[in-house]
């Protein structure tokens, strides 16, 4: 009980600070039909940045969020403007042109990071990084705990934007059927850079929180960026309860595996992985197509 | 213009001999430094040619190769660990990763485009947290061959003729039915399907292909280093390298990645002896695929072809024929 306990907390925790890290890539993917590899270094540069705010001007990790999100907002906006913009627009499906770009982009970032800040293993550690407070019955993490409510503040600001704003209906009538979206007069130029900026901002909240959770190095983040995306391919790719339930699925198994089976911690990262091909393979809709073929197995019989 | 002695067809054939015999000839030549910088072009180009029969003719990006890599130079030395001369170990290295690769590809190659090109970061990604947790890899501290009478000579004239022979098989590929069943699936996958092409036999036929010829490399190198680790021969970049040749030079054209090889191993082992440089590679790396993707998609080969066009085009320009 105790222990089923301890997992669904975990699990819940981890769930914010994953679908946190998936709606970046996520929105990006639906307003543009890109791939944005390089979330996983904008991730690690927003770890960076925050480690950088936090040693030079003693700025707490969670209190520098309102320096880091507007300065990766704009980053994201600068650029789609000079690089992403340029490439061919595309319909439908993404293409490998812009898949390798923004794979380039990542290259460039993570040897930004060598630059500034060597490749040495660095971290953040605040007063309150090792102290957990006892919830429920289980010990959880102070930084966790943290974490979790800017994850939750994150994805409830934008369900407000998505929801009841011009620009979230738009975002979310291109993401549906981009053609009828654009006839209707949506500046789409405008719409992607906002987009590109947002998924960017996004990226860096959950950089900023992975800082105080983890060390890092320049090379930080590809695992988190196969999680990301292990999620949104779980999620349906479009849809935005998806992705949450998504992050929910991969939480609850990581966190079931290392409770209940004797699989080693080290191969952990391998579990996003092996769901990713398992869901592509037999359900590519992901979690919407499974709740889809129940809702018609039911009707049926 | 004279009647040329030897038709167009045959005259590349001629000059890629004897470049061949050149280099093969050249430890008469040569001196052991130049050796290695050639020894290091042979093995990009190794790397470049075979990725480019499955992510340049069939179109199916992997970003994921140095698995074949790992699994050649572990088979060579945990089996020359056992006693077994380590060169009768390049078919079982070959074997091994063809069948790593239909096994990969069977899941894999329901995807397409972008989404099979994430799921080869992830295969790249599990082999290597697997590599470095198990003992038998030697875990991060690795494995050394054991001490025996090692011969440049022999490795060199084995991975140059290797390299040859791939860049043979590949121009032969590309004229043979399967590369046009390859190409077919690159262009319009459905109208392949549509044609009666089996088009996953003929992306697994294509991946376990070059998967063993990257493995066989990947045996060869082991063998001169005499040393494996997951580290380097599991090594994100090293996926990433085997990636950016063909690009660089051009992908799915028969010169692109024997170009692309050519200079960016020149380059990696230019800039590793510049102290300033050898930080900087990522931003090189990174930049040239920006650049690339940006203006020319296809290449050297392909701005090259641009150029010869407008030449031909404009007026002043001299044909060339």
């Amino acid at each position: 009980m105790q222990e089923l306990r301890e997992v669904l907390l975990n699990t819940l925790l981890a769930a914010g600070l994953y679908a946190t890290m998936s709606y970046g890539l996520a929105v990006i993917y639906g307003v543009m039909r890109i791939i944005n590899l390089a979330h996983a270094g904008l991730m690690m540069l927003a770890a960076y940045v925050t480690f950088a705010l936090y040693t030079r001007y003693e700025m707490d990790p969670f209190l520098s969020l309102v320096v880091v999100i507007p300065l990766f907002f704009l980053l994201g906006v600068l650029l789609h403007r000079f690089v992403v913009r340029r490439l061919p627009r595309t319909t439908g499906t993404p293409t490998m042109q812009s898949l390798l770009l923004l794979f380039g982009v990542w290259l460039v970032l993570q040897n930004l990071a060598y630059a500034l800040w060597t490749g040495d293993t660095q971290s953040i550690l605040t007063p309150y990084t090792l102290k957990s407070v006892t919830l429920l019955g289980v010990r959880v993490g102070v930084p966790n705990l943290l974490v979790f409510g800017v994850s939750a503040l994150s994805l409830l600001a934008l369900n407000f934007v998505l929801k009841r704003t011009y620009l979230g209906r738009a975002i979310r009538a291109v993401t549906q059927n981009r053609d009828a979206a654009l006839l209707s007069g949506i500046d789409a130029d405008r719409l992607s850079a906002i987009t590109f900026g947002a998924g960017t901002a996004f990226a860096a909240i959950a950089g900023t929180s992975l800082s105080t959770l983890y060390a890092f190095t320049p090379d930080f983040g590809r695992s988190f960026l196969l999680k990301a995306f292990c999620i949104i391919v779980l999620g349906g790719m479009e849809s935005f309860t998806g992705v949450a339930a998504g992050a929910l699925v991969l939480a609850f198994l990581e966190n079931a595996l290392a409770a209940w089976t004797p699989i080693p911690t080290s191969f952990q990262d391998a579990i996003s992985f092996t769901l990713l091909v398992l869901v592509l393979v037999a359900v590519p809709q992901g979690l919407p197509g499974i709740a889809r073929k129940v809702a018609r197995w039911r009707a049926s019989s | 213009m004279t009647p040329a002695p030897v038709s167009r067809r045959t005259l590349p054939w001629l000059l890629f001999a004897a470049a061949g015999l050149v280099l093969l000839l050249a430890p008469r030549f040569l001196d052991r430094g130049s050796l290695n910088d050639v020894w290091n072009v042979a093995f990009g180009v190794i790397l470049a040619c075979s990725w480019n029969i499955l992510g340049g003719f069939a179109g199916q990006v992997s970003i994921g190769y140095s698995a074949f890599i790992g699994i050649g130079a572990y088979t060579t030395v945990l089996l020359a660990l056992k006693g077994v001369d380590p060169y009768l170990t390049l078919p079982l290295s070959a074997l091994l990763a063809a069948v790593f690769a239909v096994l990969i590809g069977l899941p894999a190659f329901r995807l397409r485009g972008p989404y099979f090109t994430i799921v080869t970061i992830g295969v790249s990604e599990a082999v290597r947290v697997f590599a470095s947790g198990v003992s038998f890899t030697g875990g991060s501290s690795g494995l050394r061959m054991p001490a025996g009478s090692f011969d440049f000579s022999v490795n060199y004239a084995s991975m140059v003729a290797l390299a040859l022979a791939v860049i043979a098989l590949t121009a032969a590929l590309s004229r043979s039915p399967f590369g046009a069943a390859l190409g077919a699936i690159r262009q319009d996958i459905d109208a392949a399907e549509a044609l009666g092409i089996d088009s996953t036999r003929f992306k697994l036929g294509a991946h376990a292909i070059s998967a063993a010829l990257v493995a066989v490399a990947g045996s060869l190198y082991a063998i001169n280093f005499q040393y494996v680790a997951p580290g380097s021969v599991f090594d994100f970049r090293l996926s990433l390298s085997i990636v950016l040749m063909p690009i660089i030079g051009g992908v799915g054209t028969l010169a692109g990645p024997v170009l692309g090889a050519v200079i960016f191993s020149y380059l990696q082992i230019k800039l590793l002896t510049i102290p300033a440089l050898r930080d900087s590679y990522l931003f090189i790396y990174g930049g040239l695929l920006i650049l690339v993707m940006l203006f020319e998609p296809k290449g050297i080969v392909g701005l090259w072809n641009r150029l010869a066009a407008s030449v031909r085009r404009s007026p002043g320009g001299s044909d060339a024929r």
